[in-house]
């Protein structure tokens, strides 16, 4: 049952993704990741007492954007957005646990949150060490750690927006 | 949850390799499989991972341990790049996370889920190849190697899952790797590099609450005869 009921509570966490008072800005691990590169991480998200763990793969590019691939722990892509330069936003694929408007609303928020270039904007991030956050919204919460870095320039075709799904 | 099912069926189809079966119309090759395999009572696996996407230049690469016990247990570990331990029986099934050092016991989401494929895991071991037929074509290729693929028999699970190639060894010792296709191109692969039959897994391996360091399985696996 709870199975059918994670797309609601998804939606409803996206839809309430307001970002609670936040006492200070913190700066962001952006500046201390390659401009250009493959950034591979391991996160628990929680909802309502419950815990998925998710693996995410971040191909970043200082002129085609942000690519986040978001899998289960066995590989299956259940979310993939490309944030653009210029903060537009692009549902690459999307599944029945994150369906796009969640993808839209949450998980590129989130993926702002914490992997943005910006420095001073409120966000609810709780750095713990230089690899490892966690993110708090009304919601639901992100443990997140990158687990592995590497820099290089990644294929173009990774932020070409023009593949992104119907929706 | 759909795209879950084609990991419940590679767990199913590689239980079916490792666990027996009697009794069903089987392929000359399972027959053989199954007699091989019909004493085995421990199963310990190390493997790497390749998940290959079309979209990245390079595969996504991780590294484990499987290890069973009949009747009914398995620990799935992943060892890197990041740590989680997959522990269950026919009962229950229970998550860790490593943070900073411990593990964290996660309250799953999908209890249910992996405790299906536990139920069909288990449903192996007790001798039902059935599952396997069910649900797969299965067809057999001798090379080097023998390798079935295995195509599914319903269509939806098919459009997750195009086919699962498992090659063996020619004597049927040891299953060498495991391919996931996707119908887009995508697909897995699970190459074994180890496997030792029949070690005494020391206490706690199969432990839901406070599972031993892999480490110390390791060991006592190492020095098994």
């Amino acid at each position: 049952m709870r199975l059918k009921l994670l797309p609601l509570i998804l939606l409803l966490a996206a839809g309430c993704a307001t970002v609670p008072p936040v006492t200070r800005s913190w700066v962001r691990p952006a500046a201390a990741l390659p401009a250009d590169g493959f950034i591979t991480q391991r996160a628990v998200f929680s909802a309502r007492g419950a815990q998925f763990p998710f693996n995410g793969y971040l191909a970043v590019s200082a002129s085609g954007g942000k690519r986040l691939v978001v899998t289960e722990s066995f590989g299956h892509v259940i979310a993939d957005v490309l944030v653009k330069p210029d903060g537009k936003i692009f549902v690459m694929q999307s599944s029945r646990m994150f369906p796009p408007e969640y993808i839209r609303h949450g998980v590129a928020a989130d993926l702002e949150c914490i992997f943005g270039s910006a420095t001073n904007q409120a966000c609810p991030v709780q750095k713990l060490s230089s690899n490892h956050f966690i993110l708090k919204r009304n919601f639901y919460s992100l443990d997140l750690r990158i687990v592995d870095v590497k820099a290089g320039r990644q294929p173009e075709n990774l932020f070409d927006e023009t593949k992104a799904e119907k929706e | 949850m759909k795209k879950l099912k084609s990991l419940l069926a590679l767990v199913i189809v590689f239980a079916a390799l490792i666990f027996t079966a009697t009794g069903a119309v089987v392929p000359p090759v399972l027959q053989d499989l199954q007699k091989k395999m019909a004493a085995v009572k421990t199963v310990y696996l190390e493997f790497t991972q390749e998940r290959v996407l079309k979209l990245f230049s390079d595969p996504l690469k991780s590294e484990g341990v499987m290890l069973i016990e009949r009747p009914d247990k398995i620990r799935w570990e992943t060892t890197a790049p990041y740590q989680t331990i997959l522990i269950g029986d026919r009962n229950s099934v229970a998550q860790f996370e490593a943070n900073d050092g411990k593990w964290e016991k996660l309250k799953l989401g999908f209890p249910q889920l992996l405790q299906h494929v536990l139920q069909q895991m288990a449903a192996m071991n007790q001798g039902n190849v059935n599952v396997m037929l069910n649900d797969y074509d299965v067809s057999v290729t001798t090379n080097t190697d023998i390798i079935l693929t295995c195509i599914p028999k319903d269509a939806s699970v098919r459009g997750m899952m195009s086919s699962l190639e498992i090659k063996l060894q020619p004597d049927l010792s040891a299953t060498r790797e495991v391919v996931l296709n996707e119908p887009n191109g995508d697909l897995t692969r699970i190459t074994f590099t180890r496997t030792k039959y029949d070690a005494t897994f020391p206490a706690g391996t199969f432990d839901q609450t406070k599972p031993l360091a892999i480490a110390d399985v390791k060991a006592v696996v190492k020095h098994a005869p």
